[in-house]
């Protein structure tokens, strides 16, 4: 038999325990929270692509090589001289569309505005990166959603943060390499419904991640 | 077409799975003609790395033939006869671009698993999980390669089949192990494993200048081919002391490299191997590094440790002091295929290298379970299957 003494230690002990991980836990949550500004949400993410400033600008203006590039996922439309229209699909394939206003405010920078979609503005943001390594793009998000809404987004994978993060590895890969590599739909042994569990994992393993 | 499929936690099957088609430009579709089996699967099959999906096509070491290209392609042509290095590389980014092919920045489109697990996402790797990128892999009748005009190289006539399928992966694997270790000539360089990346490494060894070759196996059908076709001197660990053996073989000073290719699954005798085989069978460690221990004791002051061999995730037990305070060069990393494999070709078709003996089980793709199952078993005096699609 415990002695009633060890039982009081034993559950002391515990509780010392569950009130340390409790704390460790929120510590580290918000250590993950972005940051709130006037009622905006804030995340800074940042990529290095390995080209000059010039060439990655260049880029966005080769009309046709964009196209091209961008076929699968999104389209550009050219409103003035310095206003873009751009409609972005899921690249999954679930059916959600946005429309931003994009606007060049200067030599490597440029804003951007959800104009039909989630409240979301930004700023993208050209460096020249260190030891001839191309160029950092600087990219800064601000969108609204309550705490609820953020919970459940992120159990759900459509947090903006992760969307972000994606866009930048996406530009990354088709400047640098002409393409964004694509393996769902390689050949396998797997039934339809064992693709489709499968594909679910491929979204989970693509989605966020660093930038 | 028919393929060789994981279909669990060591179980293999083949299988009737759709053909692959081209969906980039740059994509070619090669039809394989030899594809075989490496150490590095048994990784997978066994479950160590965790990121293998039922019906996931194997196989990263391979050639063929170029049956269809992308509108993009420039370098290769229909009816090439072509050997494709296994790490998937873009060409493109930084990485590419300093020839660290296999740290490529945009060739693993399923990066999130291995940035949490390491930090950063290196190259995919064709048939190696969805931590490589989830790419179907090449023991099957046809394959996809993607970046094709970066990564499948024309092989030159009269070099055969089951001796060029080598350069895909092994011959890559070993030369790099050696070229890490800075060899000038004279050294004495001492391999862990001799299995065929090990053999491999043996031999680039040899070719770099090294004065001694000593390999390290337990398997007589691995040493014997070593001591025969190399001329390397051979020490077997399970009837001998390996750090006294190699203290006695250099006088005292240790080897001055110790090449690593034996990986996360490596065997030894005695209670330490007792231990570490309990604990990866519990999951409380992913990798047995019991090899790599012994490479960093075994190296002499200031030598150099190159590890070759795979390992996943966390190990136990490492010897850091002795590698701090023997002031020790680490290098390790996947293979740079594409760096490596064209002037291991002009080797191939010089003579200097010759792999063939390495493919001691030539298959069919039907018989894919079997030529693992003798693979990993050490059964027949395998060194390799190599699995023939057509």
């Amino acid at each position: 038999m415990t002695s009633n003494g060890t039982r009081w230690v034993l559950l002391g002990a515990g509780a010392l325990t569950a009130v340390g991980v409790g704390r460790t836990v929120a510590r580290r949550r918000r250590r993950h929270q972005p940051e709130r500004q006037d009622g905006w949400y804030v995340v800074r993410r940042g990529i290095t692509v390995d080209r000059p400033v010039d060439e990655v600008i260049g880029f966005w203006t080769d009309r046709e090589r964009l196209d091209r590039a961008l076929a699968e996922w999104a389209t550009l439309e050219q409103l003035a001289d310095n206003r873009w229209r751009c409609v972005a699909r899921d690249p999954a394939g679930g059916g959600t569309e946005w429309c931003a206003e994009i606007q060049v405010a200067g030599p490597g920078r440029l804003t951007w505005r959800v104009t039909d979609g989630p409240a979301q503005h930004g700023t993208v943001e050209l460096v020249p990166a260190p030891q001839d390594r191309g160029t950092e793009i600087r990219a800064e998000l601000r969108y609204r959603s309550g705490r609820l809404r953020r919970a459940f987004g992120l159990a759900a994978g459509d947090e903006p943060d992760l969307g972000l993060r994606d866009t930048l590895r996406r530009v990354k890969s088709l400047i640098e390499a002409g393409q964004v590599i694509d393996t769902r739909r390689d050949p396998s042994g797997r039934s339809p419904a064992q693709e489709a569990a499968t594909d679910r994992v491929r979204e989970k393993l693509t989605t966020g991640g660093r930038a | 077409m028919r393929a060789l499929c994981w279909e669990g936690v060591g179980k293999l099957a083949v299988r009737d799975v759709p053909e692959p088609r081209i969906r980039a430009e740059g994509d070619i579709i090669v039809k394989v003609r030899a594809s075989s089996v490496c150490g590095s699967d048994l990784h997978l099959i066994n479950g160590y790395l965790p990121a293998m999906r039922e019906g996931d096509v194997l196989g990263h070491e391979f050639m063929g033939e170029v049956v269809e290209t992308g509108p993009g392609v420039r370098r290769l042509k229909v009816g090439d006869r072509v050997v494709v290095g296994s790490v998937v590389a873009c060409g493109g980014c930084w990485y590419c671009r300093t020839e660290q092919y296999s740290l490529c920045d945009n060739s693993n489109p399923q990066p999130v698993f291995t940035e949490k697990l390491w930090g950063h996402s290196p190259a995919g790797i064709l048939g190696y999980s969805h931590a490589a990128g989830g790419y179907s892999g090449s023991h099957a009748e046809y394959v996809r390669v993607p970046f094709g005009d970066v990564g499948a190289f024309p092989v030159p006539d009269g070099v055969p089949d089951d001796s060029v399928v080598f350069a895909s992966d092994a011959m890559p694997t070993g030369w790099m192990a050696a070229d890490f270790c800075g060899l000038t000539g004279g050294e004495v360089v001492a391999v862990w494993g001799g299995g065929g990346v090990g053999q491999m490494a043996a031999r680039a060894a040899q070719l770099l200048g090294a004065g001694r070759v000593i390999v390290i196996d337990r398997l007589p059908e691995r040493l014997a081919p070593a001591a025969d076709r190399l001329g390397v001197e051979t020490v077997n660990y399970a009837d001998t002391d390996v750090l006294e053996a190699l203290r006695e073989m250099t006088a005292g000073r240790g080897p001055d490299a110790c090449i690593e290719a034996v990986g996360m699954e490596s065997h030894d005798v005695g209670p330490a191997y007792a231990y570490d085989k309990a604990k990866q069978t519990a999951r409380l460690q992913s990798d047995r590094p019991t090899s790599v221990r012994q490479a960093i004791m075994a190296c002499r002051k200031g030598g150099t440790v190159s590890i070759v061999g795979v390992y996943g995730g966390l190990v136990d037990k490492f010897p850091l002091g002795a590698a701090m305070n023997k002031a020790l060069v680490l290098r390790m990393g996947q293979m740079h295929a594409q760096r490596y494999i064209p002037m291991l070709l002009d080797r191939l078709a010089a003579g200097e290298i010759d792999p063939g003996y390495l493919a001691t089980h030539p298959l069919s793709l039907e018989q894919g379970v079997r030529g693992y199952e003798v693979f990993e078993k050490k059964q027949e005096g395998c060194l390799r299957s190599v699995l023939h699609p057509a």
